[in-house]
């Protein structure tokens, strides 16, 4: 079954956690479930889910009957989405935020491939731009390679100044 | 030649003064040996004719004094003669020491001459190969300092150069630091929004390819 992620839900380590969530929540889902048939009252408090874990579910619901089975195959598609989906590591020059992640997120599910896993680390000395690798693959945009592939045009600058 | 003349000369004057000694010693010996004449004379005159004892001494002593006297004006000619002829080659020898010394001398200042000709045209060949020389010396002296001055011209732009890149790599250095230092710690990721995504733009498809390739 095909699954969309969140734009929140970027890398491997987010799909991991989603992963965990959900299957705490199925744990939950099978513990009350069981009460429900026993006619048994008391029941515990639904486990506290991260919002992208709540929309991923939301979403899940409107396709799908909730269930214990169809839980169980959420995970295995999600698990199934983490071994099969392209990852990309991008690097920018301080740690991301979350408006900062999510366009990125976005733009690359739109522009290279709709399930594509980002990984966002940083490295002050990139002074801005980013960085994107790739399996074996680097594309340096950083302001760093900028500036030093620039070298001499900066020496020659200065002195014209 | 004058030298074997002038011995041929001087053997002719010891010969004829050998002739002369021999003669004159011929005449003397024949006067100191007058007995076998007298002898002779006596015998003949004891055959022929008695003489008184004054008589024959007076002739005797006659005798005695013209042949003293024949035998002086011998020697004083023979002395006169030696004298002439000791004169005569010792102007001859004098003559001809002298010209054999004239021609020794012209010889002599001939050669020199030669010599010194020969001297001189071997000074002026010499100059003009030391001219040659120093012509050809200044010459390569001239091109090696032109290339010389040409290299070093090149060294030292080479050098310039060299230093120039140094300097600007350590000010772009100095810079990169400056930026990195001063930047590298406030760094507006939401200010680089726009950037970000404009740059994924830019490379979109460097992006895809590289996706397709790695797949």
């Amino acid at each position: 079954m095909k699954i969309k992620l969140p734009d929140s839900v970027a890398s491997p380590q987010d799909i991991d956690g989603l992963i965990t969530e959900i299957h705490e929540y199925a744990r939950w889902f099978s513990h009350e479930s069981i009460k429900v048939n026993a006619g048994i009252k008391q029941t515990s408090d639904q486990p506290i889910l991260s919002p992208p874990t709540t929309e991923m579910l939301q979403n899940w619901q409107k396709q799908n009957s909730l269930s214990q089975t169809s839980l169980d195959s959420l995970i295995s598609s999600l698990k199934e989405y983490l071994t099969n989906a392209p990852t990309i590591a991008i690097i920018l020059a301080a740690p991301v935020t979350n408006s900062t992640r999510d366009k990125l997120v976005k733009w690359c599910r739109q522009n290279i491939a709709t399930n594509v896993l980002v990984e966002f680390s940083f490295n002050s000395t990139l002074l801005g731009g980013l960085v994107v690798r790739y399996g074996s693959r680097i594309f340096d945009w950083s302001f760093r390679s900028r500036l030093l592939a620039a070298s001499n045009n900066f020496t020659k600058v200065l002195r014209n100044v | 030649m004058s030298l074997t003349f002038l011995q041929a000369f001087l053997i002719i004057n010891i010969l004829i003064i050998g002739i002369l000694i021999a003669i004159a010693i011929r005449h003397l010996l024949a006067h100191l040996r007058p007995q076998p004449e007298e002898h002779r004379l006596a015998h003949s005159n004891e055959n022929s004719i008695k003489l008184p004892k004054e008589v024959k001494e007076k002739l005797l002593k006659t005798a005695q004094i013209n042949f003293q006297t024949v035998l002086d004006h011998s020697a004083s000619e023979l002395q006169r003669d030696l004298k002439i002829t000791a004169t005569q080659v010792n102007h001859r020898l004098e003559k001809l020491s002298q010209q054999m010394i004239n021609d020794e001398m012209k010889l002599y200042h001939t050669s020199l001459e030669e010599l010194r000709q020969q001297a001189e045209a071997n000074i002026k060949a010499a100059q003009v190969e030391i001219d040659n020389h120093q012509a050809e010396l200044k010459s390569q002296l001239a091109t090696k300092q032109a290339e010389l001055e040409a290299e070093m011209r090149q060294e030292v732009a080479a050098e310039k150069q060299s230093l120039l890149e140094q300097i600007d790599t350590k000010l772009a250095d100095a810079v990169m630091a400056l930026l990195t230092e001063t930047l590298g710690h406030n760094v507006d990721l939401g200010a680089q929004n726009a950037y970000l995504i404009a740059t994924l733009e830019e490379h979109k498809k460097d992006l895809k390819k590289g996706l397709i390739d790695e797949n």
